[in-house]
């Protein structure tokens, strides 16, 4: 039986983002256009690759995409942002609509600073193809190799010898 | 007994005066057909109104989704790696846990396969405070 | 330990208590209510206009001697009481109020569930009092029960397809463009009714039928027990009552006021309350077959087709609500 190997907690150091999730939901729409490329990239290898443990380099990359972001926010527009989400926190479930100028003021520093703007609604939810030089993996899964389909019978076939057994439903 | 001073009572000749005794009820407050009408108006401008905020709720909701959308794949790698860690942590901890047992080989895998299987939290959570556990399986739930 | 306490105890009786205290009271409010209404005075003696009679009431139904017929059965005698009161109070728990105590993404199944429970309280106490009266009284209260159960369920899908949710809290979001009174008053209608005779109240009260029925599946009971089952259908009314203007009368939630948002649905249910007592000094008793007709041939045709027809006409008009 094989050993499972797990990668040593050198390698999955990373600087967590360690922010609520009123802040999160704050800034996702923007937060998802930004980093729409390491996001992307390594979704497409978590769904090719089956296997969180192949998949930690491109974690990395959006964590690192993330702190960034999350680094513009607070040196350009950390004021409107901190109002934005405080405001969410308030709200009962973080509600969006409940926050619009908020969200207006955030959006204009933004695109004023950053040249960020908003995705519109349904953006985000588009399906997109990714380019990426990852191979394609093969046999993901690790499923064995398919059995041969069944042999074809050679011998001569013939009836059974005491009649069929479905007598009994003899219609 | 002929002739007695007795007499019969009886109706008036030509009979009692006719008199209205047909139920009659006012007639008051609208009519049938245009309270019936009124009614069938209010639930019409109830749909329209109802239906335009449902649109708009419909609208609200992949708003929101969008936003889960969008951080999913921080959520998903950070969550990777807790769980990669958790186990890492797990295996350290067995080994010295297991290490007089002859013949024991530390993170030997129950399954016969070499796919990535998804620990379940109890095997995650088994050699820490069970509150951790309770915490990790009831602690934050939250339907919407 | 001091959380768990607080979660434990001190949290339900946060409930528990102010349902009790608030039923008392509509004890006071419906006699005075019936009173003014039939031109008298009502309770006024206890205390000002007669404010404290429910405590002189509760403290004399609890002093009195509780009694157990002696053919009765024992346990089920005492446990169908203490029965009708735990479900009843345990329906309050999912209700917003406006964040319920134990928050239900199922919460309307929930309460159909606990609701169909308290038939269980009725039929025990009828007959575990081995009293003809009681068992033929506890047997029409639970087929009507049942009967409307089935009216306020098929209503209940009806709203749920225009708020999208089995979740009490998506009512309040659905109602914020509009109450769901005014497109669905028909069901509203229906609902209010059903409500009526699934409380047992006038003018579908006919299982306490006091010359035939002699009050019902509940004549053995004295004392504490029948203080519970008194209190129980009070509390069961304010339920209904609550449970109906949070389906029907709106969103009670105001943005500029959030902190009159509980005050706001309970002056709701309160107005539906005095309804109740409106209704119960204005009808006659329904008669046994009437009442039967009224749901079974009335209301579940009407529900149904109602139901078709809210769930056909959202859906070409492109009206249907977010689904969670």
């Amino acid at each position: 039986m094989s050993t499972v190997e797990v990668p040593s907690l050198q390698e999955l150091s990373v600087d967590e983002i360690k922010v609520s999730s009123a802040v999160l939901k704050a800034a996702a729409h923007h937060y998802g256009s930004q980093c729409d490329k390491p996001n992307k990239e390594f979704m497409l290898c978590r769904w090719e690759e089956k296997d969180p443990r192949k998949c930690i380099d491109e974690g990395r990359k959006v964590n690192e995409c993330a702190l960034n972001f999350f680094r513009q926010i607070k040196g350009n527009c950390a004021e409107s942002f901190t109002e934005y989400w405080t405001c969410l926190d308030y709200s009962n479930l973080l509600e969006l609509r409940r926050c619009r100028q908020q969200q207006q003021a955030f959006d204009n520093c933004v695109l004023d600073k950053l040249g960020w703007e908003r995705p519109d609604l349904g953006e985000l939810s588009k399906v997109t193809k990714v380019s990426t030089s990852r191979p394609l993996p093969e046999n993901p899964y690790h499923s064995r190799p398919r059995p041969e389909p069944n042999p074809v019978i050679e011998d001569k076939l013939e009836p059974s010898k005491h009649g069929s057994k479905l007598f009994f439903w003899n219609w | 007994m002929a002739g007695s001073k007795v007499k019969q009572d009886m109706p008036p000749p030509g009979g009692y005066d006719s008199f209205d005794f047909k139920r009659n009820l006012p007639k008051r407050g609208l009519s049938g057909y245009s309270m019936f009408g009124i009614g069938i108006g209010i639930m019409m401008f109830g749909y329209w109104r109802l239906f335009k905020w449902n649109r708009e709720r419909r609208r609200l909701q992949i708003e929101d989704m969008e936003a889960r959308i969008a951080l999913m794949p921080l959520l998903q790698a950070e969550e990777d790696r807790r769980v990669l860690r958790m186990m890492r942590e797990n295996l350290e901890e067995e080994a010295v846990l297991m290490k007089d047992v002859p013949g024991w080989k530390v993170g030997e895998s129950v399954f016969h396969t070499d796919r990535w299987i998804a620990p379940t939290s109890v095997e995650l959570y088994n050699l820490r405070p069970r509150e951790e556990l309770l915490h990790k399986q009831y602690g934050f739930l939250w339907y919407v | 330990m001091l959380l768990m306490l607080i979660t434990y105890l001190v949290n339900p009786l946060m409930l528990m208590v102010p349902v009790l205290l608030a039923v008392a009271f509509l004890t006071l409010l419906e006699r005075k209510v019936l009173g003014y209404m039939q031109l008298r005075k009502g309770p006024n003696i206890v205390g000002p206009y007669g404010l404290l009679q429910p405590i002189a009431d509760g403290v004399k139904l609890f002093i009195k001697e509780p009694v157990r017929p002696s053919t009765s059965s024992p346990i089920l005698f005492l446990l169908a009481p203490m029965l009708a009161l735990t479900l009843a109070l345990t329906l309050w728990a999912p209700l917003p109020l406006p964040h319920p105590m134990i928050d239900l993404n199922l919460g309307i199944m929930f309460i159909l569930a606990l609701s169909s429970l308290a038939v269980y309280s009725i039929l025990g106490s009828g007959w575990a009092s081995n009293s003809k009266y009681a068992l033929i009284g506890a047997l029409r209260a639970v087929a009507q029960t049942i009967s409307y159960e089935v009216s306020l369920g098929l209503i209940l899908l009806g709203t749920i397809i225009f708020t999208g949710g089995f979740t009490l809290l998506t009512f309040n979001t659905a109602q914020e463009a509009i109450w769901l009174i005014l497109p669905a008053w028909p069901l509203a209608a229906m609902w209010f009714t059903s409500t009526l005779a699934e409380t047992n109240r006038a003018p579908f009260d006919l299982t306490e039928g006091e010359s035939e029925l002699v009050s019902g599946f509940n004549v053995e009971y004295a004392g504490g027990p029948f203080a519970l089952f008194f209190l129980a259908e009070y509390a069961n009314i304010l339920f209904m009552n609550t449970l109906s203007t949070i389906l029907f009368l709106g969103a009670s939630y105001i943005p500029l006021l959030p902190e009159l948002t509980t005050i706001n649905l309970m002056i709701k249910a309160a107005l539906l309350s005095v309804i109740f007592l409106w209704v119960r000094a204005s009808y006659p008793r329904f008669r046994y077959d009437q009442l039967m007709h009224l749901i079974w041939k009335n209301y579940l045709p009407l529900t149904l087709a109602l139901i078709i027809w809210h769930l056909a006409m959202p859906m070409a008009l492109g009206g249907i609500p977010p689904q969670h």
